[in-house]
């Protein structure tokens, strides 16, 4: 088998595991799939008691999709994999394997990409049979979940190889740093209804650029000229999460041999 | 006879503990060795460093003559790795869990089906292609580590400890797919704490202690250091009385956790050696043949 031949031969082995194993755990995948939709129901609800507020459902839906979804399945998630490697010790076994570095970040990439493609579909779903609509490019609107679902990875690959012990430490530690970051991202409170300090700190949380990118093309009909900066910005945190999430690699062996 | 494995002067320190000090060894292909020693003599950084789960601090490494460059890939695909505690995915059947192994290490997707089947055959593991990995027994799941560890047709298995966690008849259900593996001639190295798994298995040991190698030989080589063609063990409530007789007679003694031994220059009956004994207020005598045991305790001595 050629090099790249094992290597794609690899990332698909990593991937389909990956998607089996949380098909097999059917209560997580309950559990990871109630959140945003319960988030939807709730928001739907909420709007449309308030008729003044209709307008505001299309971009409750494209940020529910990028925050409460997204982040907990694709950052999370992947934090969740990694410290469920170290824990059963598969990841010693995997490090002793000719696995290429690159093959599992993909393989964990192509799976938290299918995961993301099915809560688009299910949230949507949900959106418009309450009532809220698309309006904007689709294509737009995919680039700027792929440039998200790859931030997300790749952050949570550094995160995880780095931190992640155990499976209750991950639960803890996004619930403390991602509920904060998902309030200061503009998830569920429009950024302009915020204090001119929490904007400020808010405009270094790349969630908040996400969202607006997403808000921006899926409420408003945004295209690539209104989001030239937060494309840009998300282009360069893409950029830079992927680096780091391929890297982490190595450092997943080195701190193995720390635990 | 190009070695399979052969380890030179192998260095390892892990902040002020010097783990590894020198190891060397070297394994010849169809060999089984084992690495017998006290815990934290370094057996396991030696498997951990041939795995390239560790980087050596100095001292090279050759697999059937190659050197094992840092992070190879292609040298880890000649390795087959079994750790001591069954690293499976819980929530795949034991025939996926092997598949996804096989797709690692490259096995052409054309001989995998027939792979798989095979070491579920060979390993038993058929009438539980239904049951999910995280739900066999220890025993089993080790069983299965050891097939997992076996797709790749690696040139050179290592086994950490493979028995640790097992309960007898697990434990013995083992030593013989071991043995078969042995006798179809895959060269095998192993860490293990039960000197009878190493006694019965391994066609040569070398046994550690500090981080390097103080003796290593054919298990009858390494008994036949032992001074003594017998072993009686003893007890008494005299021990200096027994001690002084059986120096009297040119009887080597050894103590080790507080129980004595009298190395026989021969195979004596129970009587020579009571009436040798006597007036030392001996309360009660068993003679065995030497073992490894006794050759482990006379070279690297009561951890």
């Amino acid at each position: 088998m050629s090099p790249y031949g094992l290597l794609f031969d690899q990332t698909l082995a990593v991937s389909q595991r990956l998607l089996l194993e949380q098909w097999r755990q059917r209560r997580g995948l309950i559990f990871w799939a109630v959140f945003p939709a319960a988030m939807m129901l709730l928001f739907g609800l909420v709007y449309a008691h308030n008729a003044n507020m209709r307008a505001g459902l299309d971009a409750a839906a494209a940020g529910i999709l990028m925050g409460a979804a997204l982040f907990f399945s694709c950052l999370g998630g992947t934090v969740s994999i990694i410290a469920a490697e170290r824990e059963r010790r598969t990841l010693r076994r995997l490090l002793a394997s000719p696995l290429h570095p690159a093959a599992f970040f993909l393989g964990v990439l192509l799976a938290q990409l299918v995961l993301a493609a099915v809560q688009v579909v299910m949230l949507y779903s949900i959106a418009w049979f309450i009532g809220a609509r698309y309006h904007g490019s689709l294509l737009l609107g995919a680039l700027i979940l792929l440039l998200s679902v790859f931030s997300y990875v790749g952050m949570g690959f550094f995160l995880g190889a780095r931190f992640a012990r155990r499976s209750e430490e991950v639960v803890v530690a996004l619930s403390a740093i991602g509920v904060p970051l998902l309030v200061l991202g503009g998830t569920f409170f429009p950024l302009e209804i915020m204090p001119s300090a929490m904007q400020t700190v808010a405009q270094l949380n790349p969630m908040l650029h996400m969202n607006q990118a997403f808000k921006g093309v899926a409420a408003y009909d945004f295209g690539w000229i209104e989001l030239r900066f937060e494309l840009a910005f998300l282009f360069v945190f893409c950029a830079i999460s992927l680096a780091l999430g391929l890297k982490s690699y190595r450092y997943l062996r080195v701190a193995d041999q720390k635990i | 006879m190009t070695a399979a494995l052969r380890i030179d002067g192998l260095f390892k320190r892990f902040g002020e503990q010097q783990v590894l000090n020198g190891f060397s060894l070297q394994i010849a292909p169809g060999q089984v060795v084992g690495l017998l020693g006290p815990n934290g003599c370094g057996k396991s950084t030696v498997l951990n460093i041939i795995c390239q789960l560790l980087q050596a601090d100095a001292g090279q490494v050759h697999l059937m003559g190659q050197p094992m460059t840092e992070q190879s890939a292609h040298a880890r695909a000649r390795i087959g790795y079994c750790a001591q505690e069954s690293a499976l995915y819980p929530d795949l059947y034991p025939q996926e869990n092997i598949q996804f192994f096989a797709r690692l290490y490259g096995v052409p997707a054309a001989q995998r089906s027939a792979r798989v089947a095979d070491l579920m055959e060979r390993f038993s593991l058929a009438p539980y292609a239904a049951t999910r990995a995280g739900l066999l027994s220890g025993g089993w799941q080790q069983r299965l580590s050891l097939a997992v560890a076996l797709v790749h047709r690696p040139e050179l298995l290592v086994l950490d400890e493979p028995t640790v966690a097992l309960d007898v008849e697990a434990r013995m259900d083992l030593w013989r797919l071991i043995e078969g593996l042995r006798d179809s001639g895959t060269t095998i190295l192993l860490t293990s704490h039960h000197l009878a798994e190493a006694q019965r298995l391994c066609n040569r040991v070398a046994l550690m202690r500090n981080g390097k190698v103080l003796a290593e030989g054919s298990v009858p080589a390494l008994i036949s250091r032992v001074p003594g063609q017998a072993v009686a063990k003893v007890q008494s409530e005299d021990k200096q009385a027994v001690i002084q007789r059986a120096l009297e007679m040119g009887w080597p003694v050894r103590q080790h956790a507080g129980k004595m031994s009298l190395l026989l220059p021969r195979h004596m009956s129970l009587r020579e050696i009571v009436n040798a004994l006597d007036g030392s207020k001996v309360s009660a005598v068993s003679i065995d043949p030497v073992t490894l045991e006794d050759a482990y305790l006379e070279l690297v001595g009561d951890s």
